[in-house]
């Protein structure tokens, strides 16, 4: 599989996380990047607005 | 050297002041010299502690002072639990010299139990990089065939459980890192409720998907360790503010008329597992349904879509652990860990927060689903032990795991062997309760356990050893 962008657009991608990655790393985590593309379209899918609240937390710190 | 013995056997024996701790300590301590320079289950040994404790226990013992099921039990703790004065290093060159000032929680919670701790056991770096073979220290391998691998991420528990050099010991479970080596290296492993026991002082992965729980040879040893590390912790802000159920006194109750649910789709169409792990879960059904328990089918959502939302949480909240280490010290990880995690810094916000809404569909649908059971089964692990060297770097995340739906929703789940498959590697179930309904997993497994025997049969390695 591939993913949905070009090196040059992941490589931007790259430069925006502050990484400080090699270019075998980079070309690594490029191939792998359609697995994580397959997820966030998965979790990206429309979804009725009243299902929230997402988060909670606590006031009250212990 | 003795039989390998179960924890409640040990402590039905030190009890009766039939075994001695100590000398039961020194047991685990030949087989750990014997078969930990092939296993690689410790990072760190800590024999003269485990011996101290050894001897402490005994004293007590003696004195008719003993504290409890636990006392004079040799166990040991994934290097992600903080030692007090004893190095945890998370199996990572960047915390190679760390030495904690305090004991994690748990920890603390199982010396007071009278365990021996005999030491630190080998992990994933940081919980989810392995099996890696660029660290400081090699990977735990698999005591049933130690060219195999153990699953991770609580690898050396799993090994060094297997194979008696330890009775019992920590793990913890992020998406299946208790019930993945537990499966593989044919014990039981419990990932409990999330809130149920403390994380303070265990190294994090990712706040929301964590769970701490043990690992031993039976269910029953489980729930005896659980018992002694559960509870409410104000320094775990996830911590469960509620009372500690008995985890033991059901056991032995059986399943007749315990309701059964079977997530069937989970393990024959969306990750299919292997013929004798199928074999095993059928089996298993057969034996429940003999006992007594109803049996029925359930549906929940594709295991996709909680894969999906529980990478995508895990992989955006380890990196912003990691994140100030992957910018200076980057090349200190492992490759397996660090491309991993790196992944996790193309993940948008908006990503992770859909993925936590999503979670909450899943919360309240598995909820709905297990209303009118009292456990649901499914498997484990895919398939038998892979060989260590065959691991794919990404292997983890591109089929779905049959584990993280229960890191996702909170439930407590279980992993039972239910025997040996192809080549003698272990194959096992996955038992799945009501949120802090851990008795009724433990009720459940201990009943198969009893009815099939497959606690009999220890790796041959282990075997051998205690035959000498």
């Amino acid at each position: 599989m591939k993913p949905s962008v070009s090196e040059a657009e992941f490589e931007v991608m790259v430069k925006q996380t502050g990484l400080p990655l090699s270019p075998e790393q980079k070309t690594t985590l490029y191939d792998a990047y359609w697995m994580l593309e397959a997820m966030i379209a998965k979790v990206n899918t429309p979804m009725p607005r009243e299902i929230e609240p997402a988060h909670m937390f606590t006031t009250e710190v212990r | 050297m003795d039989p390998i013995l179960t924890i409640a056997e040990a402590s039905k024996l030190i009890a009766e002041k039939k075994l001695s701790p100590v000398e039961l300590t020194n047991d685990c301590l030949a087989r750990m010299k014997a078969l930990d320079d092939t296993l690689h289950a410790f990072i760190l040994p800590t024999e003269e502690r485990a011996l101290a404790d050894a001897r402490a226990a005994e004293a007590r013992v003696m004195a008719g002072v003993a504290k409890g099921p636990l006392d004079g039990i040799p166990i040991g703790h994934k290097d992600i639990y903080n030692t007090a004065g004893i190095r945890t290093t998370g199996h990572s060159r960047l915390l190679e010299d760390n030495v904690p000032a305090q004991d994690a929680t748990t920890v603390r919670k199982w010396a007071e139990a009278g365990t021996v701790l005999m030491g630190k056991l080998s992990t994933h770096e940081f919980a989810m990089g392995g099996p890696s073979f660029d660290l400081p220290w090699p990977p735990a391998r698999n005591p049933w065939n130690p060219e195999h691998f153990t699953s991770g991420s609580s690898s050396g528990t799993g090994a060094a459980v297997a194979s008696g050099m330890i009775l019992g010991g920590t793990g913890s479970d992020t998406g299946g890192s208790i019930r993945g080596p537990a499966a593989l290296c044919g014990i039981a492993g419990i990932k409990p409720t999330y809130g149920l026991v403390s994380r303070a002082g265990v190294l994090p992965l990712s706040f929301s998907m964590d769970h701490a729980g043990p690992m031993a040879w039976t269910v029953e040893d489980c729930a005896l360790l659980l018992q002694a590390m559960a509870g409410y912790d104000p320094s775990d802000p996830a911590s469960a503010d509620r009372p500690v159920a008995d985890f033991v006194s059901g056991i032995g109750k059986g399943v007749k008329g315990m309701r059964i649910g079977v997530v069937r789709h989970f393990f024959e169409a969306d990750n299919p597992v292997s013929p004798a792990t199928l074999a095993g879960i059928n089996h298993a059904l057969d034996v429940f349904e003999h006992l007594g328990a109803e049996i029925s089918e359930v549906k929940l959502s594709p295991m996709e879509d909680y894969h999906a939302c529980g990478w995508l949480i895990i992989s955006s909240e380890a990196y912003a652990v990691h994140e100030p280490w992957l910018k200076t010290r980057l090349n200190d990880y492992g490759e397996l860990f660090r491309d991993r995690l790196a992944l996790g810094g193309f993940i948008r916000a908006t990503d992770y927060v859909q993925a936590m809404r999503r979670r909450r569909m899943l919360c309240e649908q598995m909820k709905a689903a297990m209303a009118g059971y009292d456990i649901l089964v499914s498997a484990s692990q895919a398939t038998e032990a892979p060989k260590i060297t065959e691991v794919s770097k990404w292997g983890s995340m591109e089929k779905p795991s049959l584990t993280i739906p229960f890191n996702l929703t909170g439930h407590p789940a279980m992993s039972v062997s239910t025997g040996l498959g192809a080549g003698g590697l272990p194959v096992s179930m996955q038992l799945i309760a009501k949120p802090f309904a851990e008795a009724t997993l433990f009720q459940a497994g201990h009943a198969y356990e009893m009815a099939v025997g497959t606690r009999k049969r220890r790796p041959m390695m282990a075997l051998a050893e205690a035959a000498e």
